[in-house]
């Protein structure tokens, strides 16, 4: 899935937990450094943000009209 | 990577358990009042028994489990911890558990000082969560529709409750209080502006997680929590000006809103892209319909008062909305959740690289699924218990009891798994 924001994008929408959390982190082991991905939800990942301030990444949440929260994460 | 999966600072599973273990045995009470007190309990609203099995659902069953899910659920939706929740979860479920015993039993046995300690319990353990949760929430920004959502519904729980303490200690010193107009004040505020909109707020997060719909719309989503707030205080507004006309357009407001978020949310339930039909998908189904109907039987008689005053009209509608709505969304939460947290709990238990047991071995559909069919049945029989009491009302009365004894029965089997692979993983860290 190619985004405007970034090319590494997770689509977790229709996925169920802890899926969207384990992908997640599956996709931050692969960036490379200045890289960003994008997480894709119906909801905002609080245990997974806290997850991210843990580990040094910093993110940028955005809520669509359609009620998609979209997480831009980088570090 | 993987050692981050384990979840810090989740409130151990004991913190919800309790509140969800005790709530089905205030059903099962509520169940076994209608049961002893048969047909005469459903003779009007007003029935000191009616009063009594109305208070031991909303505050023994759903008032209970919905504090106890928000120990658990507030780091989740909203990143926040309550400050050592294990003995927020001690106090609150000791407080609340006995003023609705206090609470009832005053009802039931018209005991003014039993209504009183009840007002003083409950009003005095609220108040303290209300403190506790409201200085957690009070630094976080409403990022998300449902933190907006919790924020304000916790402000439709102090309205609810410093309604029904005023109300308990009128009715038990005598004070003369327009208690008709209060009473519904106090119902749309327990089940409007603090049922509905938590509920509403959750939904916003559960619904398309657990049942894989499409996301609610963001604008709505944004304007539910107020729109319903606002009601409610234009309400309070008119039953102190004394306008009836006025109450009446604001409760058919109230009822049109409540309908809107539960069409809405059939239309997502609608779009959902798992297959099978879990018990939770059947227990919202069952939760929408009940709620939708309730709804409009409380539309209808804001545009046709007399309606109301039909035998059997006020209490058919209130079965309704709470066994029927409230209760059935609320179990079929408590499906997911109870064996979600089991899981998550065994699973920062375990060693990095094996599983936690599957969540189906910790409750398994077929039990879920048969309980629904109790509570279904049950309900039905509430229903029709409601026209014909004569016949009904005990048999209904125990339908509901059953209903209410399986769910603990269910709720108790995952909680003694849980435990059971508890003490497997200690043996087997023993070992190794």
């Amino acid at each position: 899935m190619i985004h405007p924001k970034t090319q590494h994008v997770v689509d977790a929408r229709y996925m169920e937990p802890p899926e969207p959390f384990v992908q997640t982190m599956e996709m931050l082991d692969t960036l490379k450094p200045g890289e960003k991905m994008l997480l894709l939800l119906f909801r905002e990942p609080h245990p997974l943000y806290k997850v991210l301030r843990q580990n040094g990444y910093t993110y940028e949440t955005e809520l669509l009209a359609d009620g998609t929260f979209e997480i831009l994460i980088w570090r | 990577m993987q050692a981050m999966l384990a979840f810090q600072n989740a409130p151990p599973f004991a913190a919800p358990l309790r509140f969800f273990l005790t709530a089905p045995l205030f059903s099962l009470a509520a169940g076994l009042l209608l049961l002893a007190g048969g047909p005469e309990l459903l003779a009007s609203r007003w029935t000191p028994g009616l009063l009594a099995a109305t208070h031991l659902i909303t505050v023994g069953f759903m008032l209970q489990v919905m504090l106890g899910a928000l120990i658990q659920i507030l780091p989740v939706v909203a990143g926040v911890n309550l400050g050592d929740p294990l003995r927020v979860a001690r106090w609150l479920h000791a407080g609340l558990s006995a003023g609705a015993l206090l609470l009832a039993g005053g009802f039931l046995l018209s005991q003014p000082a039993a209504l009183s300690a009840a007002a003083l319990t409950l009003g005095l353990t609220i108040t303290a969560f209300l403190v506790v949760s409201g200085q957690a929430l009070a630094g976080v920004p409403s990022t998300s529709p449902t933190i907006r959502g919790l924020k304000v519904a916790l402000t439709g729980l102090a309205g609810a409750v410093g309604l029904g303490v005023a109300l308990a200690l009128a009715i038990a010193h005598g004070w003369a209080v327009p208690l008709p107009a209060l009473t519904d004040l106090h119902v749309g505020w327990a089940l409007g502006g603090w049922a509905g909109i938590l509920l509403a707020a959750m939904a916003f997060v559960v619904v398309p997680m657990f049942q894989l719909t499409p996301g609610y719309p963001a604008r709505p989503s944004w304007w539910f929590p107020r729109l319903m707030i606002g009601l409610m205080l234009v309400w309070a507004l008119a039953v102190y000006l004394d306008s009836a006309a006025a109450i009446r357009i604001i409760q058919a407001a109230v009822a049109l809103l409540g309908i809107a978020f539960l069409l809405l949310t059939l239309r997502l339930q609608m779009q959902r892209r798992r297959a099978r039909a879990d018990a939770t998908y059947r227990y919202w189904q069952l939760g929408l319909a009940g709620a939708i109907l309730a709804l409009f039987m409380a539309l209808t008689a804001t545009i046709w008062p007399p309606l109301a005053d039909l035998a059997g009209w006020s209490p058919f509608a209130g079965i309704l909305l709470l066994v029927g709505g409230f209760m059935s969304f609320i179990i079929g939460m408590l499906y997911k959740i109870v064996p979600f947290l089991a899981w998550l709990h065994l699973q920062n238990q375990v060693k990095p690289g094996k599983p936690a047991p599957n969540m189906s071995k910790i409750m398994p559909d077929a039990a879920m699924q048969r309980q629904m069919r109790a509570h279904a049945a049950a309900l039905a029989l509430l229903l029709a218990a409601a026209i014909q009491p004569e016949w009904l009302a005990r048999p209904a009365g125990a339908a509901l009891a059953l209903a209410s004894g399986w769910l603990f029965f269910n709720l108790q089997g995952a909680a003694l798994r849980y435990r059971m692979h508890l003490q497997e993983l200690d043996r087997e860290t023993r070992v190794a």
